[in-house]
């Protein structure tokens, strides 16, 4: 074999093993696409004509409507609650940084490493004696909690690439703790509080598991409505809704994209 | 007030432990208004401990500090008014050099005009007007130390307090950033207390130096005194390298001179000692103040060989073996026709006030 030929070789099948795995994670999305615009009314591909009931269905449907509304409600409470304390919490343990607070750190993780499954009946069985099962607020509480740890992370490596000096420095020229955390500390760690609140959103928006265990009938989110449509009849507005979810998450990529490539312009 | 005005800052019996150890050990300095006060260490000599103890960011574990008569041992960083520029400068990396230089006046409410005033003439007084809209990841390291300093300059503050404040930038610049802290000492008249391990930066640019050594002051003085007169082995050696010798003490004279004699020439020094007749004391000679002669010999020097010679172009460095030990030389006169080889026999001789007595190390 010829010496250039090699890495060429190796460079055409990692190119070829990473169109496969891309195919592989995003062969779903075709089917969901044409299987939202049946007319039929269970789930299955367009043959002779093509129709957007299903997405019509998503507002004119109360049952759909309101859950995304009652889903966006909770995603929004639970990132601002999040968002909040675990930036505060992050910020808190970069100042002590001893090792007390390293193990106050792994404890904090906890909620990702336990299984959701095992958290999900915890919280079932403390929002009992709470009264805060079937709520928004006992949702968004255990979201909230599910959602810290994210936060944590997240804003933590952002600071992990601050100077504490800047901090000091901040306080030596006058400034009040919450002037410096308001206007030195935050600006400087924006991204990864951003990035926290992102994955928040995210996290609790298409939660199931915990909102399964503690929710029945006053609170519908739309997880729930999807993972109900699925089991009783196979509802195409499942794929309707799957397609508008793919959507928003594109435009949303794009427009960061976009953004970040601005800069360089100049 | 009470308090002269040679106590503008005094710190008291400081004492900060961490552990079982001491980072500063029983410190006290008290300097007057105006000065430019340098803590000159090693590193890990509680030098720094004792900067951010007196900004506030060290809380000690006993003693005082006190600035114009006022107690701000237990005062919070940001309410002792202290201008500090810290290593590495400690920009606001999201502002501007503008806005980093109105963030001391914007957080003590002062009025917007004011504020625009202030900034322009601080900006002014470091020359860097033309760059006060850009951030500071788009400075040199030389213009964002300028910039840290007019932000701890704008507000008027009683002390500014310099960590290492050169220790970045390269050689050239250091120097010429030297000449303009001085110049700007000089002209504001601020009280400055810095803190480097640069011996030459010490000695240029300040009006006091404390020597300090394992968490204590091993001596304060002016430059001149810390050099000329170094008061133990460790200041001699640490500031400007010297020779040390171990001298017996013959008597004192009645002026006050000291007879001493180290490896079999007798010698005298004007520095005093309250060490016996007969005892041993440490002997500090700077290089640059020994005279190296060839030749026939000189009945009234110390005869030696040279051993090694190193040559610079503006001076030529010697270590000569002597009876009394090696001893470096530097000639900077150049009076020498050629530099001594190796090997060479050669006499040293020195002015009478060079010898210097000094105290032996713990």
């Amino acid at each position: 074999m010829q010496p250039a030929a090699t890495p060429r070789l190796s460079r055409t099948i990692v190119i070829a093993l990473g169109w496969l795995g891309l195919i592989f994670l995003l062969a779903p999305l075709a089917v969901v696409f044409p299987v939202s615009l049946t007319p039929e009314r269970y789930l299955s591909m367009p043959t002779d004509s093509i129709s957007f009931q299903h997405y019509a269905k998503l507002i004119s449907d109360t049952r759909w409507s309101s859950s995304i509304l009652t889903s966006l409600w909770i995603a929004v409470l639970t990132t601002i609650a999040a968002t909040t304390i675990g930036t505060l919490c992050a910020i808190g343990l970069w100042r002590l940084s001893g090792r007390l607070t390293q193990y106050l750190r792994i404890l904090l993780l906890a909620p990702l490493i336990v299984p959701p499954i095992v958290h999900a009946l915890a919280f079932y069985r403390t929002w009992t004696d709470f009264n805060w099962l079937d709520t928004i607020s006992g949702v968004v509480i255990a979201h909230t909690v599910l959602c810290i740890p994210l936060v944590l992370i997240t804003v933590s490596t952002s600071l992990s690439g601050f100077d504490r000096r800047v901090e000091q420095a901040a306080r030596s020229l006058g400034a009040s703790t919450f002037t410096v955390l308001r206007r030195i500390v935050v600006p400087n760690i924006a991204p990864g509080i951003l990035a926290g609140a992102a994955f928040s959103f995210v996290t609790s928006w298409d939660e199931v598991v915990t909102v399964i265990f503690l929710t029945s009938r006053k609170v519908m989110t739309m997880p729930i409505v999807i993972w109900n449509s699925l089991s009783e009849r196979v509802d195409p507005a499942v794929a309707a809704i799957s397609a508008v979810m793919i959507l928003l998450t594109l435009i949303a990529v794009f427009l960061r994209l976009s953004k970040d490539r601005k800069p360089q312009g100049h | 007030m009470t308090s002269a005005a040679a106590d503008y800052l005094v710190v008291d019996h400081l004492i900060k432990q961490y552990g079982e150890t001491r980072a500063i050990d029983d410190m006290s300095l008290s300097i007057p208004r105006g000065e430019f006060l340098t803590l000159l260490g090693p590193s890990g000599s509680g030098k720094t401990t004792l900067l951010m103890a007196i900004a506030g960011f060290v809380t000690p574990t006993s003693g005082r500090i006190l600035l114009q008569g006022q107690d701000i041992t237990n005062l919070p960083p940001e309410k002792r008014d202290l201008g500090v520029v810290f290593q590495g400068y400690a920009l606001f990396p999201h502002m501007t050099v503008e806005e980093n230089v109105a963030f001391p006046l914007e957080v003590r409410k002062v009025p917007r005009d004011e504020i625009r005033r202030l900034v322009a003439k601080g900006l002014e007084t470091v020359q860097l007007t033309a760059l006060a809209k850009r951030k500071p990841a788009q400075l040199s390291g030389g213009q964002q130390q300028r910039v840290a300093l007019a932000r701890s300059l704008v507000f008027s503050p009683p002390l500014i307090l310099l960590d290492e404040p050169l220790s970045a930038l390269d050689r050239n610049l250091r120097t010429q950033l030297q000449e303009e802290l001085k110049q700007l000492h000089r002209k504001l008249g601020v009280s400055v207390v810095n803190v480097t391990h640069d011996q030459d930066e010490a000695l240029s640019m300040s009006t006091l130096i404390a020597v300090i050594n394992h968490g204590r002051i091993v001596q304060l003085g002016t430059p001149y005194e810390i050099y000329e007169r170094p008061r133990t082995q460790f200041v001699a050696t640490f500031v400007g390298r010297s020779n040390i010798i171990n001298a017996a003490v013959l008597g004192r004279d009645q002026g006050g001179t000291v007879r001493l004699e180290a490896g079999g020439h007798q010698f005298t020094s004007t520095t005093s000692t309250g060490a016996a007749i007969g005892a041993t004391v440490p002997v500090s000679l700077r290089p640059e103040r020994l005279i190296l002669t060839t030749g026939t010999a000189q009945p009234d020097g110390l005869a030696g060989t040279v051993a090694e010679m190193t040559y610079h172009g503006n001076t030529t460095q010697y270590v000569v073996d002597t009876a009394a030990g090696q001893l470096r030389v530097e000639d900077r006169s150049q009076q020498l026709s050629a530099p001594v080889q190796p090997g060479t026999a050669v006499t040293l001789t020195w002015p009478a006030d060079a010898p210097c007595i000094v105290l032996a190390d713990d």
